[in-house]
C-alpha cells in the first residue's frame, strides 16, 4: 500500500488568466502534503496542510480568495472527516457541525488566529461580485452560470496505517444569497471519510451535490464493488442525469487507489504517491513528475 | 396507490408524565397530515402540515417547545425534501421562527439554495413576510428550569449524550401518486453551543427522500446520525434489496456499534411500506394506512385505532 493525496482546486471553468496558478496552486499544496506522509505523518494532517495552503492560496475560492456574498461579504464553509477506531480526544461538547457566529466564537475559545474579514477579499473576488450583480448576468442557476463561479477546494488522503481522511474548503457559489450553506460543510456530501471504504471530496455545483449526498453516493458504489474510478464516474453521472449539476471530486480508498475525475470543464487536481506528482487541469490530462524536481 | 402518513416525535427515553402527551401528539400529527393526502394532497404538503403540528406542540422539541443553547437561547433546524425531484430546503440555527419546517418549504421553493443559516434564514423569512415571533414566546417554563439545573450540574453528565432528550420530530409520507417526501425539524439537545448544527437540517443525515427508494426521517443522537449519514445509509440498504425495517434495523445498529450512538427512523417506500423503528428505550410514533391508525412508544408495541377518530374538532 503506497500513501497519497490527492488535491482539486475547485471544479468548474477556470479562466484562462488564472489557470497557470491553479494549476501550481493544487501541485505545491498535494506536495507539502505528500511531505506529510513521506514523514510517516497521518492522512488528516495530510489533507489539513494541503487544504490550508489552497485556503491561503488568492487563486482559489476559499479562505484568502473567498468569492463574495451577494452583500459583497466573505462566508466560509469548511469540513474535515476521519473515521478511525480511535477514541476522540475528550472534549466538552462532542459537536460535529458549527454555524455563523457560534463557530466563530468556538474558534476564539480556541485560539484559532481571527484576520480582518477584508483581508480575505482579492481583486478578483470583488471583480465577480460586481459582475455578477449587473443587470442582465446570468444570475440563475443553470449549470452554465454556476460554472464561472466555483472553486471550492479539498483533499484526500490514506496514510501508512490505511487511515483515510478527507477535507473540504469553500467560500460558497458567488453571489450567494447571506447564509447560503453549500455541501462543503455537509458530511456526505461535501467530503466523507470511512477506513473501511475510503474518502472522497467534491467540488462543483453545492446544491446538486447535496441533493444526490455525492460523497457518500461514490462511497456506496465502491462499497459495492466499483474501483474508485467507477464508483467516482457513476456518482457524478447520475448527478448531472438526476438533477443536472456538474462538478468535480478527488477519491481514495484504503488501498492507496486514487481517482481525480470531474464532469465540468476542468478541475484543477494534482495527485502525489511514490515520490510522483500527477496533476491535470482539461479532461484526460494527466502529467507526471518526480515529487522532487522543480515547480 | 394507497396513502401512507408516518410521523415521530423523538427518540429517547421518555419520561412517564411525558409519554401520554407525546403519543397523542405524534397521532394527531398523523391523521393531520393523512387527511391532507386523503383530501389529495402531495405527499410534501402532508408532510409539512404533520410536522408543523408538532411544531406547534410544546411536548416535542421543535418550534415551540424548543430546548435551550448554552447561551439560554432558541437554535432551530429543519429540512424538507421531494422525492419525485430531490428538491431540498433547509434552515439551521435560525430564532424567532415557530415553524421552521415551513422556512425550509420556502428556501426550496423561493430560492436557488438548499440550505440557509442563521441570520441569513432569519433575512430571508423576514423577506417573504414569514412571520417572526420572540425567541421568548417559543420557550416553555419548564424547559428554562430544566435548562438552568443542566447548566448546574458537573460537565461530566454532558458527555452520555443518549441519556438526553431527544425529541426531534419528523414525518414521511407517500401520497396517491407514488410521490414521497420527508421533513425533520429540532431545536436540537440541551445546552448545545451556541452554533451547534445537528442533523436536523442536513440531507442525508436527519431525512432523504428519492422517489427511486422511499423516504425517511431520523431522530436520536444528532453527531452520530450525522457521522453514519443515517437516512441515506437506509436508503442505500433498501437498495440493496432489504425490508424497510430491516435497513434500518441494520443502520441503527451499525450506528451503535460505529460511533456509539442511539436513535429512530421512520420510513415509507413507494409502494406503500412503512417502519418506525429505534433503539433507544422509547420512540413516540405514528402512521396512517389504509388499516388504520397505528402508534407506539415501547419497543415492540404496534398498537392500532381506527383513524378518523382523530380528525373530529379538538
Amino acid at each position: 500500500m503506497f500513501p497519497v493525496v490527492v488535491v482539486h482546486g475547485g471544479a468548474g471553468q477556470v479562466p484562462k488568466e488564472r489557470s497557470e496558478g491553479s494549476s501550481l496552486g493544487v501541485r505545491m499544496a498535494a506536495r507539502a502534503g505528500y511531505a506529510i506522509l513521506r514523514g510517516g505523518g497521518s492522512s488528516m494532517d495530510a489533507v489539513v496542510e494541503a487544504v490550508s495552503q489552497l485556503e491561503n492560496d488568492p487563486f482559489f475560492n476559499a479562505g484568502r480568495g473567498s468569492l463574495l456574498n451577494i452583500k459583497g461579504e466573505v462566508e466560509m464553509d469548511a469540513i474535515v472527516r476521519t473515521f478511525t477506531i480511535r477514541e476522540k480526544k475528550k472534549r466538552r461538547k462532542n459537536h460535529v457541525c458549527l454555524t455563523a457566529e457560534g463557530a466563530n466564537r468556538f474558534a476564539r475559545s480556541v485560539g484559532v488566529p481571527e484576520v480582518p474579514p477584508e483581508s480575505l477579499v482579492t481583486e478578483y473576488s470583488r471583480m465577480c461580485w460586481a459582475k455578477n450583480l449587473a443587470p442582465g448576468t446570468n444570475r440563475g442557476d443553470s449549470q452554465m452560470s454556476q460554472m464561472g463561479k466555483m472553486g471550492t477546494v479539498g483533499a484526500v488522503a490514506v496514510d501508512r496505517q490505511g487511515n483515510v481522511a478527507c477535507a473540504t474548503s469553500t467560500g460558497g457559489v458567488a453571489n450567494k444569497m447571506e447564509g447560503r450553506v453549500g455541501d462543503t460543510a455537509c458530511i456526505g456530501s461535501g467530503g466523507y471519510a470511512d477506513n473501511q471504504v475510503g474518502a472522497v471530496s467534491s467540488t462543483g455545483y453545492g446544491e446538486a451535490i447535496m441533493k444526490v449526498n455525492l460523497a457518500r453516493l461514490i462511497l456506496f458504489h465502491m462499497e459495492q464493488g466499483q474501483s474508485v474510478e467507477a464508483a467516482s464516474g457513476l456518482g457524478l453521472a447520475y448527478m448531472e442525469s438526476r438533477v443536472g449539476g456538474l462538478g468535480g471530486v478527488v477519491t481514495v480508498d484504503p488501498q492507496g487507489h486514487w481517482a481525480a475525475r470531474f464532469s465540468s470543464l476542468q478541475m484543477a487536481w494534482a495527485a502525489a504517491q511514490k515520490d510522483t506528482l500527477h496533476y491535470g487541469m482539461q479532461t484526460g490530462e494527466d502529467f507526471t513528475h518526480s515529487i522532487d524536481d522543480p515547480l | 396507490m394507497s396513502a401512507v402518513m408516518v410521523v415521530h416525535g423523538g427518540a429517547w427515553a421518555i419520561p412517564h408524565d411525558l409519554a401520554e402527551a407525546s403519543v397523542d401528539g405524534v397521532k394527531v400529527a398523523a391523521c393531520e397530515g393523512f387527511s391532507v393526502l386523503q383530501r389529495g394532497g402531495s405527499a410534501l404538503d402532508a408532510v409539512e402540515a404533520a410536522v408543523r403540528a408538532l411544531e406547534d406542540n410544546t411536548v416535542f422539541d421543535a418550534g415551540h417547545g424548543a430546548v435551550l443553547n448554552a447561551d439560554g437561547e432558541v437554535e432551530l433546524d429543519a429540512i424538507i425534501m421531494d422525492g419525485r425531484t430531490l428538491a431540498s430546503g433547509a434552515v439551521s440555527s435560525v430564532n424567532n421562527i415557530a415553524n421552521p419546517v415551513s422556512l425550509a418549504r420556502a428556501v426550496m421553493e423561493k430560492t436557488a439554495h438548499v440550505l440557509l443559516t442563521s441570520r441569513g434564514a432569519n433575512l430571508f423569512a423576514e423577506s417573504i413576510g414569514m412571520a417572526t415571533v420572540p425567541g421568548d414566546t417559543l420557550v416553555t417554563e419548564n424547559e428554562r428550569k430544566a435548562w438552568r439545573k443542566n447548566k448546574n450540574f458537573a460537565t461530566e453528565v454532558m458527555e452520555d449524550f443518549n441519556c438526553q432528550a431527544h425529541d426531534t420530530v419528523g414525518a414521511v409520507a407517500v401520497d396517491s401518486a407514488g410521490n414521497v417526501a420527508c421533513a425533520t425539524s429540532t431545536g436540537g439537545i440541551r445546552n448545545k453551543m451556541v452554533g451547534r448544527v445537528g442533523d436536523s437540517s442536513i440531507i442525508g443525515a436527519g431525512g432523504y427522500a428519492d422517489n427511486l427508494i422511499g423516504a425517511v426521517s431520523c431522530t436520536g443522537h444528532g453527531e452520530s446520525i450525522l457521522k453514519v449519514t443515517l437516512a441515506r445509509l437506509i436508503l442505500s440498504h433498501i437498495e440493496q434489496g432489504k425490508s424497510l425495517a430491516d435497513a434500518s434495523q441494520l443502520s441503527l445498529q451499525y450506528m451503535g456499534d460505529r460511533v456509539r450512538g442511539a436513535g429512530g427512523a421512520i420510513a415509507v417506500s413507494p409502494s406503500g411500506q412503512w417502519a418506525a423503528t429505534f433503539t433507544t428505550e422509547r420512540m413516540a410514533w405514528s402512521a396512517v394506512d389504509h388499516d388504520g391508525l397505528w402508534y407506539g412508544l415501547d419497543p415492540n408495541e404496534r398498537l392500532k385505532e381506527q383513524w378518523y377518530d382523530h380528525l373530529l374538532p379538538l
